[in-house]
């Protein structure tokens, strides 16, 4: 049993926490920081194997001091680092860990299911197409082959013929599973998913400033203890009361406000709410500061130039920066468009997300940051957020994908996007005459915008690429076809491409951004 | 998403709960900090309403607005200006955009009442009021600012990892590889383009100059020809005797081929062309070649000169505009330089390897004794060649300074080019001063008494000589080297009588050559080789003081030339149809000449007087000879001398023929004809102190100087001496500024001359 006064930097105990269900939990955290106000001190905890946006200061009251862990002397990570509590290698995570994966049933250990390592092209490629040499990056073959085979779809609806539907092309069972499951200590390095590649790259090397493309830093190394803590305490914007989940660079003296207001159209932000009055007794703004681009209904997009518009895009990446843990406000706006989502009733245009994309990008990023507000978060405007950012590839004629990495919300939106996107072709196609309809990855890739190696991945999560008789072919299985329909029958916002009005332009061509 | 997020406990939950379930239930959402949305004094804020527009919205790009200041008034202020309100109105608006002033001009420093108060166009008491409130609430204010501002970078990069610090600049532009491409090519555009433009610049430039040296050449046409209108030379006959002097001068040097070029060069290379199929014109080639490389052989050099001077001779009369070209340096080491001429009897040699025969239709003006004597004869006269081969000392005129050793030769056109040749004094020789060789080349003229004797000596000692560093100077003021200088004046004593004895065949052109070459070693040339370098200026305004003096003098220089006349040796026709024709206006000329030489001569104001008298017999010569473009020149020290010429002239004159009755040269005889016979015997005399005096200073190679370059060291002296004129003007050859400068008279009756000696060397 420790006393309140020993607790420090870098101690380690259950905390107190309530769950979504309303349940008491006692999750094991980090004390990061520790403050005195008015006698009470107060411990900024980051709950160790949750996000960091669930950090929040607390009382002793909710310390377990009974199980306090000291930081140890010879800390490996000190803590101006600021990696040491987030950072996984701790053999106590790794436990829940896997023996989560292993209570949810699934056969296959965590991270090989995160990377979407699926079994299936490990048992077709030595089974069903012996010369082909097996080496590390063969899970990606298939992949180029498929591109260039056309890649039967079977579904449900068309019966399939007896001999061509063995079990393991349908893996309900997960039998098939286990067996892939049976090499589990040979990793391959998955190319599948670019995040996973992002992140290990960056772990090495710590470069003095981060690159000058993207707005998304995949490399923590200038995290500090400072960047590690929400500084803001809750933002008024508008209607809403938003309580940040990560550091943002405010100006530091704004820190301490209890609240921060905004101007809910321009998103500046004043110190009091007597600012932000006379500001807008200044401020005539009733949208966002650029060209309406889309509007259907009470949903308009706006573009904004990062450059002719710095104010207001720094603004927006300032309000961003407190939801988004791995954005960075490195350097300027300036090669950047904002595409900013609002919702459009009486007094006026408001804002409910918005991405950013690279007016020039060289690997083939449509969106660098992207983000539904938290008011607006769960009501299906993420996924029209994406869907417009994929609708503007389309009228470019690229393909694109997310600049990495993406965060947890991210990638399940994403993830759910392209399965739905890529669900919704599949299921779209018609048997001709009688034959089993024909798509190739690069079709999908070019009807969605969605870049092939999403839609790989994305067929890989969902399981659905079999190796049958010398081909792939794709298995949607009932449940998946059911899940979808279900899905989309939630997702009513769309994107209207005739509600569009955008012309491209070729930044390459113009000496400034 | 990093690593070890991917671990976290409601991701996978998440993710687990998508897979198995294929939708997410609603407990296996990701959790996150609450959001409200119950701000209920929001209509209150947010005032009025917004109609959405029909058209999708545009934003005009950089609609600057009024400026509103980016101060938001917070309570405490509010409260301030209620305080202040009960004394002055003040509005909200007012006051922010007063502390928005405030601020934005206060960087770490604030400003102090009196900027406050340039800054603010307000009430005194207002601003002081609003002053001390802002600097007392600034100083209270945590951030660096009362409007809240993003940390901005310093340069220094100590905010590199400063957490607060955002929107840094990107200092490198994101480029793409096609962006580079473009850059390159349009840099290398840009390169290209420069190239070009400098290359416009210089033509450009290399156009004026031959813009302006046509103006020149204009004008100088029309100078003669008005010289010549005032002179009455309808027929030609005053322009073909200066040409006839000067092509003797050429035959002597290229100098003088130079000056007479000035008028009618380019005729002479036309002339020069159609002999070419004679011998002779073989010779010449030879010889240009032998010109240009100045290794080659005496004999070929003398032949040639002989003959591109008679070729120049018939060009005479056509002057072309080509022919004024402009030298700013008249010194010349001239292969052409004929060889100590004091040996007749080397010319002619019927038989000699280059014998002359002629060709049906060309006119051959008579080749020159000298220069063909000198081919293989004498190992003397080799030498002699060499040395006027060889480099020497030279001086330009303008710019002021020496040039170290180089050799004049002709060119195209008649262009004066001097062949530098660098040695290892190089560096000392720029360092000589001209002004200091003058001196030494004025006293060392005065030291060479005897013409041929003392040149010969100093070339055949020191021609071959390469000049110790320091001993340059010692040497020429010991007249060892010879140094070229525009000043001086030329004028030789050749022995007439001996050349035309010898080659009774010859005409007076003969003579004259004989003369000329005379004139290379040790003789002098004709009077016609004074030159003096004229401004049109300068000539009008001596115009008339010359006309005085002529007046003045004509008496006596009637007398005087009549009795010397009758000593002279005579020549035929032309002479006496010369001067039966121009008798009055030579009169007049040659008063002008009298002036011109005194004008020449003032130009060394330091010399003794004995030096002036021969510096006046030159120019008396030269302006009885031809024009006297000493004319140009007046100095005062010549005023003087001019204002008494025709004592001074008669006094030369006298002293002269005392001491050389012997040097009669034949161009004077030329001259004669025109001048009257008092003009030569002045000349004759003149021509022999200047002969001593001139040859001394340029010693062998000199010999070209001598002969033909008198003239033009004439000139040049002028020019040097009236640092107003141009260069261009002193260029042209000596004789074409001498007719030009002199009065018209003179020429005309020079022209005669040549013509009559043209004629006489056809037949």
């Amino acid at each position: 049993m420790a006393e309140v006064g020993e607790i420090t930097e870098g101690c380690r105990l259950p905390v107190l926490r309530r769950n979504q269900d309303n349940e008491d939990e006692w999750p094991l955290a980090e004390i990061l920081s520790v403050k005195d106000i008015s006698g009470r001190k107060l411990f900024y905890v980051h709950y160790i194997d949750f996000n960091k946006r669930l950090d929040e200061w607390v009382t002793h009251e909710r310390l377990d001091l009974k199980k306090i862990q000291f930081p140890k002397k010879e800390a490996k990570t000190p803590t101006k680092n600021g990696l040491p509590g987030s950072r996984p290698g701790s053999p106590e995570r790794e436990v829940p860990a896997s023996a989560q994966a292993s209570g949810k049933t699934l056969p296959i250990p965590v991270q090989i299911t995160l990377r979407f390592n699926l079994p299936k092209e490990r048992e077709a490629i030595p089974g069903g197409e012996p010369d082909q040499p097996l080496s590390s990056s063969s899970c990606l073959q298939p992949n180029h082959r498929s591109t260039k085979r056309k890649v039967e779809v079977v579904s449900p609806a068309t019966p399939v013929p007896s001999e061509t539907a063995p079990a393991s092309v349908f893996p309900q069972n997960g039998s098939a599973r286990r067996a892939v499951a049976a090499q589990p200590g040979r990793k391959r390095k998955s190319n599948c998913l670019g995040t996973d590649e992002d992140s290990q790259d960056s772990s090495d090397g710590i470069p003095s400033a981060p690159r000058m493309t993207g707005s998304l830093v995949s490399d923590r190394s200038h995290d500090d203890i400072v960047t590690r803590m929400k500084n803001i305490e809750c933002i008024e914007l508008g209607r809403h009361r938003l309580k940040p989940w990560y550091f943002s660079p405010y100006p530091q003296e704004l820190t301490t406000l209890p609240v921060l207001y905004l101007c809910e159209f321009c998103l500046k932000y004043g110190r009091s709410l007597k600012c932000l009055q006379r500001h807008l007794t200044k401020c005539d703004l009733r949208h966002p500061p650029g060209n309406e681009i889309y509007r259907k209904g009470t949903i308009s997009f706006f573009e904004i130039d990062g450059r002719k518009n710095k104010s207001y895009s720094q603004n927006l990446c300032l309000l961003a920066k407190c939801f988004l843990d791995h954005k960075t406000l490195y350097y300027d706006t300036d090669p950047f468009l904002f595409y900013v989502m609002t919702e459009y009733d009486c007094k006026g245009f408001h804002i409910v997300g918005y991405f950013s994309k690279e007016k020039e990008s060289t690997e083939d990023y449509n969106v660098a940051c992207i983000l539904t507000l938290p008011p607006y978060q769960r009501r299906g405007y993420g996924k029209l957020l994406i869907e417009f950012s994929y609708e503007l590839s389309k009228v470019e004629g690229k393909t694109g994908t997310p600049e990495k990495p993406l965060s947890d919300l991210g990638l399940l939106s994403y993830r759910s996007y392209w399965s739905q996107t890529i669900l919704e072709i599949l299921m779209g196609l018609k048997s001709e005459s009688g034959e089993r309809p024909q798509i190739t990855i690069n079709e999908i890739s070019e009807i969605t915008s969605i870049k092939k190696e999403d839609v790989i991945s994305t067929l890989q999560y969902l399981n659905l690429i079999n190796y049958y008789k010398g081909q792939y072919i794709l298995t949607l299985s009932e449940d998946i076809v059911d899940g979808h329909e279900r899905a989309m029958l939630k997702r009513l916002l769309r994107i209207d491409s005739k509600c569009l009005h955008f012309t491209p332009k070729d930044w390459s061509k113009r000496g400034k951004w | 998403m990093e690593k070890e997020e991917e671990s976290e406990h409601h991701l996978q939950r998440a993710i687990s709960a998508q897979q198995v379930f294929r939708e997410k239930k609603e407990n296996m959402v990701i959790p996150v900090p609450e959001a409200e949305s119950n701000v209920n004094y929001y209509n209150r804020l947010y005032k009025g309403e917004f109609k959405q527009p029909k058209q999708f919205i545009h934003i005009q790009p950089f609609n600057l607005d009024n400026e509103q200041p980016d101060y938001d008034m917070d309570s405490e202020d509010e409260t301030l200006l209620n305080r202040l309100n009960r004394k002055m109105e003040i509005k909200p608006l007012q006051f922010e955009i007063m502390i928005d002033r405030l601020e934005k001009a206060s960087s770490n420093q604030l400003v102090t009442l009196q900027e406050a108060k340039l800054l603010l166009n307000e009430d005194d008491y207002l601003i002081k009021a609003v002053y001390d409130y802002w600097v007392r609430k600034r100083k209270n204010c945590r951030g660096p600012s009362l409007i809240p501002q993003i940390k901005q970078e310093k340069r220094d990069g100590s905010t590199n990892n400063d957490p607060y610090v955002a929107f840094r600049r990107r200092t490198e532009k994101m480029q793409t590889r096609k962006n580079r491409k473009n850059d390159e090519a349009s840099y290398e555009k840009m390169l290209k383009l420069r190239r070009e433009f400098s290359r416009a610049i210089t033509i450009l430039e290399m156009i004026k100059r031959r813009e302006k040296t046509k103006r020149e050449l204009l004008h100088l046409t029309l100078e003669v020809v008005e010289k010549r209108y005032h002179l009455g030379d309808y027929g030609g006959e005053i322009l073909n005797e200066v040409k006839i002097n000067r092509s003797e001068k050429d035959l002597y040097t290229t100098p003088a081929t130079l000056h007479n070029g000035n008028h009618h060069k380019v005729q002479e290379c036309k002339t020069k062309h159609p002999h070419h199929l004679s011998l002779k014109e073989e010779a010449s080639d030879v010889v240009r070649q032998k010109k240009k490389y100045p290794k080659k052989p005496k004999a070929e050099a003398l032949i040639t000169s002989q003959q591109s001077t008679p070729e120049t001779l018939p060009v005479i009369n056509k002057s072309d505009i080509k022919q004024y070209d402009f030298h700013s340096s008249d010194e010349d080491e001239f292969p052409q330089v004929p060889s100590p001429v004091s040996e007749p009897e080397e010319e002619n040699d019927p038989d000699g390897p280059c014998a002359f025969r002629r060709r049906a239709g060309c006119q051959y003006y008579a080749p020159r004794l000298d220069q063909g004597n000198h081919l293989c004869e004498n190992p003397e006269l080799a030498d002699l060649d060499k040395l006027r081969y060889r480099h020497c000392l030279t001086t330009l005129t303008v710019p002021r300074r020496c040039i170290g050793f180089a050799r004049r030769r002709i060119g195209r056109g008649g262009r004066v080019i001097m062949d530098r040749i660098s040695t290892e004094h190089d560096p000392v020789l720029k360092q000589i001063d001209p002004e200091m060789l003058n001196s030494f080349s004025s006293s060392s003229q005065t030291i060479d008494l005897s013409p041929n004797f003392s040149r010969t000596n100093s070339s055949s000692k020191h021609c071959e000589n390469r000049l110790s560093l320091s001993e340059i100077l010692s040497n020429i003021r010991s007249c060892r080297l010879q140094c070229f200088q525009p000043r001086l004046l030329n004028l030789q004593d050749s022995d007439s009588e001996e050349c035309t004895s010898r080659k009774p065949g010859q005409t007076v052109n003969n003579k004259r050559v004989s003369a000329a070459s005379v004139a290379l070693l040790s003789t002098s040339k004709n009077g016609i080789s004074v030159t003096g370098g004229i401004t049109e200026e300068q000539f009008q305004t001596h115009q008339q003081q010359l006309v005085q003096m002529q007046r003045q003098q004509l008496a006596q220089l009637q007398q005087k030339q009549q009795s010397q006349h009758s000593s002279q040796q005579t020549h035929p026709k032309a002479q006496g149809s010369s001067t039966s024709d121009c008798m009055s206006k030579t009169l007049d000329s040659a008063s002008a000449h009298f002036a011109a030489s005194a004008v020449v001569s003032a130009p060394v104001p330091s010399r003794s007087e004995v030096a002036k008298e021969q510096n006046t017999g030159h120019n008396n010569i030269n302006g009885v000879v031809q024009p006297s473009g000493t004319s140009k020149t007046l100095y005062s020290t010549n005023m003087a001398l001019s204002s008494s010429p025709g004592i001074s002239a008669v006094q030369l004159v006298r002293t002269v023929g005392h001491t050389t009755t012997n040097h009669l040269i034949p161009a004077l005889c030329t001259s004669s004809p025109q001048t009257l016979p008092m003009n030569n015997s002045c000349l004759t005399n003149a021509v022999h102190l200047n002969n001593v005096s001139v040859v001394s200073p340029v010693n062998v190679h000199i010999n070209t100087r001598t002969s033909a370059p008198s003239p033009t060291a004439l000139k040049l002296a002028t020019v040097a001496a009236s640092m107003d004129r141009v260069p261009k003007v002193t260029p042209s050859s000596a004789i074409s500024s001498i007719t030009r400068e002199n009065h018209e008279p003179e020429r005309l009756g020079l022209n005669g001359i040549a013509e009559t000696t043209v004629a006489m060397e056809v037949t």
